[in-house]
């Protein structure tokens, strides 16, 4: 499939096929479920909702409590969904699916307990607890077994099919553009703060107003930080900017170093950059089915000479972030699976503060590793570093 | 006067942090937990203080930072990839690395923290759970947390009210600058685009809902289907065009320093914004409506009666839409207690009783069906004899000036 990433739509079609996208993540869940012996999903995360659904619906930040959002039951093959509206609800879920959202538990649970096929499930799987799910699942189904569905709905994420690859790479475009946008206005006494504001403007204007990720940018004269500060931009100082995009709920993000206008790197910068791109091309080329999280801290530290723990992060990417997560002490077994798409996050530190980072989207495949996003390296980066 | 205390003009972030600590360990002993393990977003700033890059679900849920509380512990324990983001006194006894909740194979990394700092066997309130973090917490005792942390955020400090009004006047100063914007021809992501910029440039922490800019239809009917018949709100934000005379209901929240703004608006999009006759009267029901409940609102005041007071003002109708609410807290989340109005109930309204520090934003609807209808958002908080607003934007082009 040929992508001509945009965010609008075609009048023959041509782009992003959306009917075809949401009827093989419906296809691809409900077999994971089949082949984990789930009868019932309750899901509550809003990627997952996305995924399940294939509905829009408002975004809001962060972590939210867990709550039965939507319900997807195997034996019939029926996704039900939490919308008081069938805006944004796709033709497939009639509305007959459709409960609306309540701040009443019991009324929540009553309209659960109508939904066929739940009261007879043997093991329902939920995406999230509160302390109160164990004592829901057994109002709804009495016999059944809670059981963890965030593996089952990982299966069918982790795959991508070529429409998802082609929201990714549509989403990494606009990250792209708000990187761009950036880096027209990177000059010295520029504050982390207005970097942002930059980034954000110019996603928005796009169309694409969702900010998954509200760190932009960080002036690098010590550690990394992702917490949004006033902080100016100083002479000769690296910069890490740090964009994320999101299109029909696909995360596209990227991350490269630059120098403000009218500085010039150092050695010093140089042979940051040298190591740390060299980190990252060394992991990047080893993202193939079967390699192992340990196989990629290796060859990090082998191309970069210093220790992993503090400088690779690869984790899933897709509706958002999700697992794996390889890096910070975590993820040594995890193995990388085919048609799966990571981001690969290289840092090298400075030996007196600052340092340099570096980030690509990866599509892993049998073929071999396809990096998606697109960037230049730089001006400290770049290839004649 | 808040419990006898002034609202600052600036929020001293120190003596916030420590006033909620306190708060949390006096709930901690009224319900007889020994500690508290938290891993929502706003609870964990709520009980540390740490900041965390503002983001999407998915990327908070896998790298979300974790507080622990000890009962009289003098410090919370925060776990989190972003370092940066504690707050100064948290001391590296207080701030540890990351323990991923979403992972099986930290389930026992979990465990271990817990057990050394809290104490094995204890009785933990939670605020939710991972299957992998129920895993690692099988050998205490889990409660729920919500009764104690709820009854910690119901009231706020000065200092809280300080953040939010804060928060209020970074979006409404943005507000001002998006407003004029709003003309025929202009997309809804354009005002977003406007609007992320200004918010960003004025000092927010961040984001923290797609900017809602709602094109509201004449009737019910010509809007979407609802699963009650009465009208579809908030839907999300597209790259539709405004025209001539939309009827746009505005709602956008921001965080600063934890805490979240709420904006609500009506809007006309026109060269010459205008309101029909039948618009004003929508308009000034609305006020008759807010005015009525502010009346009334003072401590020791139930919920129950400052509903009923917004019937009456409208009629002896509900002003408000069904899935929704007269009013909502707002804190270290966007909408939380105190509800009133909402499914839960009379009974739920009447247990409802004003306090010094507690924040209503008063969000009537006055649906007029064949001319759309008004919607506004003011918020004011309960003091030692009434309220104070913490809003304040003007309501053109409905004002007579």
């Amino acid at each position: 499939m040929t992508i001509s990433p945009g965010l609008g739509t075609l009048p023959e079609g041509g782009r992003v096929d959306f009917d075809r996208l949401r009827a093989e993540r419906r296809r691809r869940l409900v077999d994971a479920m089949r082949a984990r012996q789930v009868d019932v999903l309750l899901l509550g995360r809003p990627a997952n909702l996305i995924y399940a659904a294939g509905v829009r619906q408002l975004w809001t930040a962060g972590a939210r409590p867990w709550g039965p959002g939507c319900v997807v039951v195997a034996g019939t093959g029926r996704v039900h969904l939490m919308s008081t509206w069938d805006e944004g609800v796709p033709a497939e879920i009639p509305r007959s699916d459709l409960f609306g959202l309540s701040w009443n538990p019991a009324k929540t649970t009553a309209n659960l307990k109508a939904i066929p096929g739940l009261s007879e499930a043997h093991r329902i799987g939920t995406d999230g607890l509160s302390v109160g799910t164990r004592q829901l699942v057994a109002a709804l189904a009495p016999t059944a077994e809670l059981v963890d569905g965030a593996p089952v709905v990982g299966e069918a994420r982790s795959h991508k099919t070529a429409d998802e690859v082609a929201c990714l790479v549509t989403a990494a475009a606009a990250a792209e553009a708000a990187l761009s946008a950036m880096v027209d206005v990177l000059r010295p006494g520029i504050s982390e703060r207005q970097l942002l504001a930059v980034a954000a403007q110019r996603l928005a204007s796009l169309g694409a107003p969702v900010l998954p990720s509200q760190a932009a940018a960080c002036a690098l004269h010590g550690r990394l930080r992702r917490t949004l500060t006033d902080r100016a931009v100083g002479p000769g100082e690296l910069v890490a900017l740090t964009p994320a995009a999101s299109f029909a709920g696909y995360e596209g993000s990227l991350s490269r170093t630059w120098l403000p206008a009218g500085s010039h790197p150092s050695p010093d910068q140089r042979d940051m950059a040298r190591r740390c791109r060299g980190g990252l091309d060394a992991v990047v080329e080893a993202c193939r089915p079967g390699t192992t999280g340990a196989d990629l801290l290796q060859r990090w530290e082998k191309a970069t000479g210093s220790a992993a723990s503090a400088g690779l992060t690869v984790h899933g990417v897709g509706l958002g972030v999700e697992p794996p997560l390889i890096g910070d002490g975590v993820g040594a077994g995890a193995v990388l699976a085919p048609d799966t798409v990571v981001a690969v996050q290289s840092w090298v530190a400075g030996a007196r503060g600052g340092g340099f980072l570096q980030k690509d989207l990866v599509h892993v495949t049998t073929e071999g590793p396809r990096v998606l996003t697109r960037f230049s390296s730089g001006p400290v980066g770049g290839d004649d570093a | 006067m808040i419990r006898g205390a002034p609202i600052p003009d600036a929020p001293d972030l120190a003596r916030m942090r420590a006033e909620r600590h306190a708060k949390l360990q006096e709930q901690m002993e009224a319900h007889g937990l020994d500690g508290l393990l938290l891993i929502g977003s706003s609870n964990v700033a709520y009980a540390t203080g740490a900041g965390s890059p503002t983001s999407d679900s998915g990327r908070a849920y896998l790298f979300r930072p974790m507080a622990l509380l000890g009962r009289g512990a003098p410090s919370p324990h925060l776990f989190t990839p972003y370092r940066e983001g504690a707050p100064p006194e948290l001391t590296d006894e207080w701030v540890h690395p990351a323990l991923y909740s979403e992972l099986e194979e930290s389930a026992p990394v979990i465990a271990e923290a817990v057990g050394r700092l809290v104490g094995a066997g204890a009785r933990l309130g939670v605020d939710e759970l991972t299957h992998p973090l129920a895993e690692a917490l099988s050998d205490w005792e889990v409660v729920s947390a919500s009764a104690a942390v709820g009854a910690a955020k119901l009231c706020k400090t000065p200092d809280e009210l300080a953040c939010i009004r804060a928060a209020q006047r970074i979006n409404e100063l943005a507000m001002a600058d998006v407003q004029p914007t709003l003309r025929p021809g202009v997309r809804q992501t354009d005002l977003s685009a406007r609007f992320l910029r200004r918010v960003f440039e004025l000092g927010a922490t961040g984001s923290c809902i797609d900017p809602i800019w709602q094109v509201m239809p004449a009737t019910r009917g010509e809007g979407p289907w609802t699963t009650h018949g009465d009208v579809a709100f908030p839907t999300p934000t597209t790259d539709r065009f405004l025209r001539d005379g939309d009827v746009v209901w505005v709602d956008t929240g921001i965080d600063f320093h934890g805490y979240a703004s709420d904006f609500g608006r009506t809007w006309i999009v026109s060269e010459t914004p205008r309101p029909s006759a039948r618009q004003r009267a929508q308009y000034q029901r609305w006020r008759t409506v807010v005015d009525a409940v502010l009346e009334r609102c003072k401590p020791g005041v139930t919920a129950l009666e400052l509903g009923r007071a917004a019937v009456d003002a409208n009629g002896g109708t509900k002003p408000w839409i069904e899935h929704f609410y007269l009013a909502h807290g707002v804190g270290t989340d966007s909408a939380e207690m105190p509800l009133i109005g909402t499914d839960l109930g009379e009974a739920f309204d009447e247990r409802m009783v004003m306090q010094p520090g507690m924040v209503l934003v008063l969000e009537p609807v006055i649906w007029d069906d064949g001319a759309a209808g008004y919607r506004s958002e003011d918020i004011v908080a309960v003091t030692d004899d009434g309220w104070v607003a913490l809003s304040d934007y003007p309501y053109d082009p409905f004002e007579d000036r």
